[in-house]
């Protein structure tokens, strides 16, 4: 019995070529894009699962609210919560603290010397609480020492060839020489917390440099927890209140504000837009991981409505073919089996040319979001299942109609003149599922629309300072000031570089907030994001003044007892002539007298547009500079200048890589995300654009074909060929109209939703919904316009004899 | 074989309410070959439906091989039917899909017979109605009567003990109609009990007895005794 419904099927699939076609490409092109979104979210979903703990592991976040900035939620933390929470709690098993390297740059061993990222102080129980796997060295000591570092198995290789017999050397982490007592495993890229050099916390701990870590003033290191279990968190949580009024608000003045939650390991990566100094190597976003969930499921949805239509509409010739089978001694059951079983083909054949179509896609992908999918068969599980499961929902969901509808016929209403089996019902299933189609479509449309603007406004607005022909040295250890002067005079020599500044970054700033207090009888206090930059980086970075001047060389006093704000931070602090003002001396930022105002700059961008832009106090101190920035002519060949700029530090700099952060990437790398995003959504909602218009295609074929004889009729009696093809076009724009009406609520609120992420942002107007429903209603009319003028002026008498 | 008592059915539309049948009672013995005849709407496919076990009557009573069946569920009807009655139509019903010896073998797969039996049977059908030559020739590559022979192949390849025939020849041309009824009328030699609807004369002449129906109602129950002077409405 099974071959024959197998025969059956193929020959059915064989001899309505054309439909077949739409059908299989429709289901494949959905099936492909649903995979393909199916790796990314596996792939987002897949972050820090190696952590065998991670269902007990926390991640302290604080929520501060400081004058300036507001309220915040940031993931670092006093230096002693860590071992009093443990202390205090017996719930909580375990704890660990992160703390970047931040004053180690160049790592080196003999002669060589990179730049390391992902190097951390943690405490020794990291080893226990994150899984890491030794391949040398003693886990249970390997941190405890002073001056201990922990090498990742590629790190050893990088530094030594092997990883044989390199526990025991010492190598130089900055200034300071170090033992290596371990080699770990390889920790795998998936994780918001990716490390290849552990250093002990002990070695920095008791450094006059780093008395700060003691107190519960400072936040600069991320804490992670491990309970007892996971329902322990709440009750901890309720405790957190009483415990900063017995360690913080006791002994620390100053906070305005502090409150504390725990937030699990299994959301960090993806639930964390919301929290700010992270330091973590990767984040994703549970919003785009949604979105495109949608997408991929609206797509099949898409997919699978074009079948159904295509069944229903053909229906008319299938139903000869039920009732002769039911005269024959079908039953239901075999007849819903026969159908099950046609679209199970169907569905197979077009899964196999969907993966041959992923496997075609994917490189391009990788290439677009910088990632590496792979369809994995053999050890994906998980996909396995899903591919199957689909295959089998997409079999049922599209191969029920015709199967429970047409089995459910009588033959004696359709073997006799070939009745159809059209009811009234089937139109209005069909016209629903068309409505369906464009809600999506009108949706996706409308939200391709808006994105574009933003992304158009983030890339056009003014950011306030010109990220362009200027590049970034980070000095590393190097004692910037000894080598600073010299190497700046060497490289003015080229005529094509226009100015040579030190600073903190690129971007001016150096990532952290701090307080400032103004010098009143209040002491006023305002968190700002501290900046130092040199006399000319302001100019160089085309970055303007609102009021007052720039630092200037010829005055002394502008090191160290001037600054510059930001127009923002003015704002903050009420001040409409903020030149002249005064700031008490201001903490770590090497100023020991008071501080004027000698200046006000126009707020630019020193971050992506998510964010607002905050106060900040720029300051001229050359210890403080990270880096030099160079700016250069636009006429200059940035080839030519590189290469000078990097034989001139060679020369001043031999113990420093040579790694140029040039400012046009940094730029782009804020939006990079928004933008590769962007465009895997435009891809998308092409694809669910075109799969709907396929569907109408082969919907309006059929149903026109059957219309002949009404058509015929009305020519018959006189009916002008374009009243009779307006009247078949009319009926479909309706149905777009009345899609949009459905759709466009909808959308709009989603998708408000999604620009409240943005600190600047367009505002969705009405010129957006009618341009997508304009948009989709002219696609629609040129799908059918086309055959259903054909269908019109077609010979009537031909159209009569049909039947 | 067949009896029917006052066999009544009425459709029903919103507004519209017909008589198809109106309390049709008559006999058909088994090995019989019985023609119905009357003009268009008379209630003659309405007939063979109800005859057929595809419909099920508004009234009266169908006795089918000694068993009552005019309230038989759907599954029931199916099952009697598809071990009991072969079906002719006049445009041949074949499946375009399938070819030849497929369309054939389609009712001894749903009685689930082993492809060895079936083979067999399709077999000894095809050489029967002469058309095995072209066993694997599909429907559409067929002549009219080639269609209907396959039909009538079909009809018979699970040895039926009734053959429903709806118009058999209206599709074809004389030639080939009696090729046809050549066939069906061997059939009934051979022991087949065969009910035939028809509007051709001709055809008619083939069975030993006509009922003729007109606004479901039996007007004339005529036993043929060789004479052709039977009156036409």
């Amino acid at each position: 019995m099974f071959s024959n419904y197998l025969t059956t099927a193929l020959r059915n699939l064989l001899r309505q070529k054309s439909y077949t076609l739409i059908n299989l490409a429709g289901l494949s092109v959905g099936i492909a894009s649903f995979l393909l979104i199916a790796l990314y979210v596996q792939h987002e979903y897949g972050f820090d699962k190696h952590l065998s703990k991670r269902d007990n592991l926390f991640r302290v976040v604080e929520i501060q609210n400081e004058p300036g900035v507001g309220e915040q939620h940031v993931a670092i933390t006093m230096g002693p919560l860590a071992g009093s929470l443990k202390a205090d709690y017996p719930q909580v098993v375990d704890a660990v603290r992160f703390m970047p390297g931040f004053d180690i740059q160049v790592v080196s061993y003999g002669e060589k010397f990179f730049m390391e990222r992902s190097l951390y102080y943690v405490d020794p129980s990291v080893i226990d609480m994150f899984d890491i796997h030794f391949l040398a060295g003693d886990p249970k000591t390997a941190l405890m020492e002073p001056m201990s570092v922990v090498l990742s198995e590629k790190t050893a290789i990088k530094y030594f060839g092997s990883v044989n017999n390199v526990t025991g050397k010492s190598m130089k982490l900055g200034k300071r020489s170090f033992l290596i007592t371990g080699i770990m495993e390889e920790q795998p890229q998936n994780t918001h917390m990716f490390f290849n050099i552990l250093v002990s916390v002990s070695s920095v701990e008791n450094l006059p440099d780093f008395e700060w870590m003691k107190g519960w003033g400072s936040n600069s290191l991320i804490t992670y927890i491990q309970l007892d279990r996971p329902s322990s968190q709440e009750p901890i949580e309720r405790a957190f209140p009483d415990f900063l009024k017995k360690h913080v608000f006791s002994q620390e003045e100053g906070w305005e504000y502090l409150e504390m939650y725990l937030q699990p390991m299994n959301e960090v990566y993806l639930n964390s837009q919301h929290i700010k100094f992270q330091s973590v190597s990767a984040s994703g976003d549970i919003n785009l991981v949604i979105a495109f969930s949608v997408i991929a499921i609206l797509i099949l949805l898409v997919a699978c409505v074009n079948y159904i239509n295509i069944s229903i509409a053909r229906s008319v010739k299938r139903s000869r073919e039920v009732g002769i089978r039911k005269v024959l001694g079908a039953n239901r059951l075999s007849l819903i089996y026969q159908f099950i079983n046609e679209s199970f083909l169907l569905t197979l054949l077009a899964t196999i040319i969907a993966v041959g179509m992923v496997e075609l896609t994917l490189p391009e992908m990788n290439k677009l979001l910088a990632t590496d999918f792979r369809l994995d068969f053999r050890d994906n599980y998980l996909f396995n299942a899903g591919l199957f499961a689909l295959l089998i929902v997409i079999s049922l969901a599209s191969g029920s109609y015709p199967a429970f509808y047409l089995s459910r016929l009588q033959p004696v209403h359709i073997l006799k003149g070939g009745k159809s089996a059209k009811g009234n019902s089937n139109g209005y299933l069909s016209k629903g599922l068309v409505v369906f189609q464009f809600i999506i479509s009108v949706g996706l449309m409308f939200a391709l629309l808006v994105i574009h603007d933003q992304v158009k406004f983030m890339q056009k607005k003014d950011l306030g300072i010109s990220y362009r022909d200027a590049v970034f040295l980070p000095f590393g250890d190097d004692e910037s000031g000894e080598h600073f002067e010299p190497l700046k005079a060497e490289l003015l020599k080229n005529p094509e570089i226009k100015s040579v500044s030190g600073s903190s970054f690129i971007n001016g700033v150096s990532g952290s907030q701090g307080p400032v207090f103004v010098d009143d009888s209040a002491k006023t206090k305002l968190t700002v994001r501290f900046g130092y930059v040199d006399y000319d980086f302001f100019e160089a970075m085309g970055v303007s003044f609102a009021s007052g001047r720039n630092f200037d060389r010829k005055i002394a006093s502008d090191k160290g007892a001037a600054v510059i704000i930001n127009q923002a931070a003015a704002r903050k602090l009420g001040w409409d002539n903020p030149v002249g003002k005064k700031f008490k001396p201001i903490m770590g930022a090497d100023t020991t007298t008071k501080t004027e105002v000698i200046g006000v700059i126009n707020d630019y961008h020193y971050y992506s547009m998510r964010s607002l832009i905050e106060p900040a106090v720029y300051i001229m101190a050359p210890d403080r500079f990270r880096g030099l920035v160079i700016g250069y002519y636009p006429r200059a060949d940035q080839q030519k200048v590189l290469k000078f700029i990097e034989d001139k530090w060679r020369s001043y700099f031999p113990g420093t890589p040579f790694q140029p952060v040039l400012a046009s990437e940094y730029a782009a790398g804020s939006y990079k995300n928004d933008q590769k995003l962007f465009s895997l959504f435009v891809y998308f909602t092409i694809i669910s654009g075109l799969l709907s218009v396929l569907g109408l295609f082969g919907l309006t074929s059929l149903l026109i074909e059957q219309k002949t004889k009404i058509i015929g009729i009305r020519r018959v009696l006189g009916g002008p060929v374009w009243i009779i093809t307006a009247r078949l076009i009319r009926d479909y724009m309706i149905l777009v109209l009345l899609a949009g009406l459905i759709s466009l609520p909808v959308s709009y609120y989603l998708l408000d939703q999604q620009l409240a992420q943005f600190a600047y942002r367009i505002h969705i107007s009405a010129f957006h919904m009618i341009l997508s429903v304009v948009l989709l209603s002219a696609i629609a009319f040129l799908t059918i316009v086309f055959k259903a003028y054909r269908a019109a002026k077609a010979n009537p008498v031909e159209a009569l004899k049909y039947e | 074989m067949i009896r029917t008592v006052n066999l009544t059915k009425i459709f029903r539309t919103d507004e519209v309410e017909t008589t198809a049948l109106n309390k049709v009672s008559f006999e058909i013995k088994k090995g019989e070959f019985v023609a119905i005849m009357g003009p268009s709407g008379c209630g003659k496919s309405t007939l063979l439906n109800i005859l057929g076990l595809l419909d099920n009557p508004s009234e009266g009573e169908y006795f089918f091989l000694n068993n009552e069946v005019s309230r038989f569920s759907e599954k029931q009807r199916a099952n009697s039917r598809k071990q009991n009655i072969g079906f002719v139509f006049q445009n041949f019903n074949l499946i375009d899909e399938l070819n030849v010896y497929e369309n054939v073998e389609l009712p001894l797969i749903y009685l689930g017979m082993s492809t060895a039996e079936r083979k067999k049977r399709v077999e000894s059908a095809l050489e029967q109605m002469q058309i095995a030559h072209r066993r694997k020739h599909f429907p559409l590559q067929l002549s009219g009567g080639q269609q209907q022979r396959v039909a009538v192949a079909r009809a018979v390849v699970a040895t039926p003990h009734l053959i429903l025939a709806d118009e058999p020849t209206g599709n074809l041309d004389s030639a080939h109609g009696e090729e046809v009824m050549n066939l069906l009328a061997s059939l009934n030699q051979g022991g087949t009990t065969i009910i035939m609807v028809t509007h051709s004369q001709r055809d008619a002449e083939y069975a030993q007895r006509i009922i003729r129906l007109f606004d479901g109602q039996i007007i004339n129950e005529n036993i043929k005794s060789g004479h052709a002077d039977i009156p036409v409405i």
